[in-house]
Formats: C-alpha cells, structure tokens, sequence
C-alpha cells in the first residue's frame, strides 16, 4: 500500500498524541499540500505566519536580520517535522522573523483559521497542539541552555548528535551563525572535531 | 493566452513580494549617504527610486483596497491576462537571467524629488509591500478577471486585478535591479576614491 503524505503527519502526530478516528478524519482534512522552490521566502518579518507547515521535504530556516549587518539563524526544520514561524502563528503577531527554504521544499499547511476552529471544537486536537507547543517550548529553552553554556565545541557536537545529517544540507554558515559562532570558528571545529 | 491557476498566480506574486522585502531589509543596513548618493549624471539615487515605487503603491494600494473593499465577485479557478495588462507585465518584467531588457523613460508624474528621505521612503516602501501581501491574499476570495482597476495613465484605461497586481511586482522587481547595480557603483568607487562620507555633501 503506498504511503500517502497524511499517513507521514499520521505517524507524527501519533508519536506525540494519538488521535481517535473521527477528530483525525477532522484534523487531516485541515492541511492542504505546497510545494516551493529553494530559496522562497515563505515568510517575511513584518507579516503575521498566517500558517502551519508540516514538512514532507527539503530543509527550512528562521532567521532574524539585526540592523547592524548581522543575520542570527534561529531555527532549521526538515521533514518530519512541524514548520512555519511558531510565535507569530501562535499570537497572531507580526513575525520577526523570515522564514525561507534553504531546498526545494514540500509541505503540509493548515491555516491559522482552520486551525483555531480544530482546537474549539476537539478536546483531543486542542490536546495535540498543546503537546506539539509544549515541546516546542521545551526545545527553545534547552538551546538557550546551550547558546549560554556550552563551548563551540560542545555546541558543535550537540548539532551533530541530534541532526548528524546536517552538515550535507545546509550551507556552514547558516549552521555557524545557529550557533551562534563566526565561520572561521565553525571550519576549524569540522577540521579537527573527532565525533 | 496566458491563462494561470489563480492561486499559483497569487503565490508567485507574495513571494516575490518577500523577496523584496528581504532586499529591504539589506538596504536599511546601509547608511544614507550610500541610499541618496545619485550613481551618476540623471540617474536616481536608491532613495529616488524608492520614493519613484511609492509613488505607484500609494496609488495602486488605493485603489485595489477600494476595490476589493466590499467587492461581490467570487474567486475564480483561472486568470487570463487582458492584452494590454500582458503587454504591460512584459515589458516591465526582467529577463530569466535577472537583468533589464529596454530602459524606460518614467513619466512626469512619477518621478521622484532630488534628495527625498532614504529612511522615510524604506519605511513607507516596506508598508506598501506588506499592504499588497494583505491585498494578494484577500484577493484569494476575488475574481481576478471581473475586478478592473483604473491605471495611472488615464482612469479609463483599466487593467483586470491579477494583471495589475502583475505589473506592480514586475516593476517592482525592475527597479530592485536598478537599486542593486547602483549599490555595487557607488560602494565600487567609495572603494576607489577612498572617500569619506562628508566628502558626499554636495
């Protein structure tokens, strides 16, 4: 049987909560399919995230432009996982954020309507949401832990450990500039860093 | 001829608009001696183009809110250019190699003062691109092809929405090219000349 890409956000999202079948049928229906082209900006700061992206393909980044030249990245996503610049989405705010793929991207999105009218109406869905949020969270403050804390090297070896597939599919200096280190920094640690 | 899924029309056209907001964002790390310096004889500072798009959004932003404001059109599955509206687009749009084909000489009522404000003409420009994201997508719920807006050149020449929507960000783009080239010039011969920033004064 083949697999469908709701069946891949099934498999997600029963990882994190299972739904019971008529909340699910209600849930998928929400998320419609988008397929973009490298370097498109899904979202620009200043705008409010108007959705929520479930990745099927490709690599995504948030960044944060400071007026003094320099570029912060924030976040990457990649396939399975949720996508789509989480606190704007949430609080309807604009975003200080872009959001652009970094490959040629496939997605899941529902709308921020669709959404709010899942969570009004199903107690288990509004369940779900909260756990995706809550471990969203989770991980946010965990990497502020680490951006504070750890070493370069730590740092390093923390990116590697958890994504080991990234340095293929990102640029090195977005990946630098996530941990928050200069790229001649973030070369020598791939030089001589034995993982 | 030229008929597109309205939808994908509407996409193209935000992320190109995102596009150019993140170029804006580039632009307002750059001092505004570099924004208002003319790249030479007759030709516009960064500034004077900004101010030259404004110019067209202040009237298109208008207009296109007004109508759609209250509009009793219903969305349609295809765009199909109008002719003048596909000419228009044409001309304006780049090459696929990111350069501008024809020059243009911009009309009387379009063109920008001498020295106008770098800072205030970034900020109004980055307004006018998230009003037309905002416009693109309440425009998901509209016709496309049923909804005329009357041009700059004469109220009684229209273009049909998508094909003014596609003319506004193909221009757009025009002169996001012009900015780029005059940026490298100018940061080029400060780099020569080795010039001090107060040297820029007259």
């Amino acid at each position: 049987m083949q697999v469908t890409d709701k069946d891949i956000l099934k498999n997600f999202t029963d990882a994190l909560l299972p739904l019971p079948e008529t909340d699910w049928q209600a849930f998928s229906a929400g998320w419609q399919e988008l397929t973009v082209k490298r370097k498109t900006v899904l979202t620009a700061a200043g705008e409010t995230e108007r959705y929520l992206y479930f990745v099927l393909e490709g690599v995504q980044r948030a960044f944060y432009l400071a007026d003094d030249h320099r570029e912060a990245t924030i976040v990457f996503t990649y396939a399975p996982s949720f996508s789509g610049v989480a606190d704007s989405f949430l609080t309807q705010t604009p975003s200080p954020f872009f959001l652009e793929t970094i490959t040629a991207s496939r997605f899941l999105r529902i709308s921020h309507d669709c959404y709010k009218q899942l969570i009004l109406e199903s107690r288990p869905i509004n369940d779900l949401f909260f756990k995706a949020t809550s471990l969203a969270l989770q991980g946010a403050l965990l990497r502020h832990i680490e951006l504070q804390c750890y070493t370069n090297e730590e740092k390093f070896r923390t990116l590697l450990k958890r994504s080991p597939h990234i340095l293929q599919i990102v640029p090195h200096k977005y990946l630098a500039s996530y941990l928050g280190m200069d790229a001649t920094n973030f070369s020598k640690l791939i030089n001589t860093v034995r993982l | 001829m030229n008929r597109i899924n309205s939808n994908v029309l509407i996409s193209r056209l935000q992320s190109d608009i995102r596009e150019i907001i993140l170029l804006c964002h580039d632009l307002r790390q750059q001092p505004a001696y570099i924004l208002e310096r003319m790249p030479g004889a007759e030709r516009w500072s960064v500034a004077q183009v900004l101010e030259h798009l404004n110019i067209y959004a202040r009237y298109y932003g208008g207009v296109i809110e007004n109508k759609l404001h209250l509009h009793q059109t219903t969305a349609a599955d295809n765009f199909t250019s109008g002719w003048l509206g596909n000419y228009f687009t044409r001309i304006m749009e780049p090459g696929e190699d990111g350069t501008v084909k024809r020059k243009m000489k911009s009309p009387a009522n379009a063109r920008p003062r001498t020295k106008p404000d770098s800072g205030e003409m970034l900020s109004e420009f980055l307004q006018h691109q998230h009003q037309l994201l905002n416009l693109l997508e309440i425009s998901r719920h509209a016709d496309l092809n049923k909804i005329r807006v009357p041009t700059t050149l004469h109220s009684f020449i229209k273009l049909k929405l998508g094909d003014t929507f596609s003319f506004l960000v193909a221009h757009e783009k025009r002169h996001f090219i012009q900015i780029l080239a005059s940026l490298r010039e100018i940061k080029a011969e400060k780099f020569d000349q080795s010039m001090e920033p107060s040297g820029h004064a007259l």
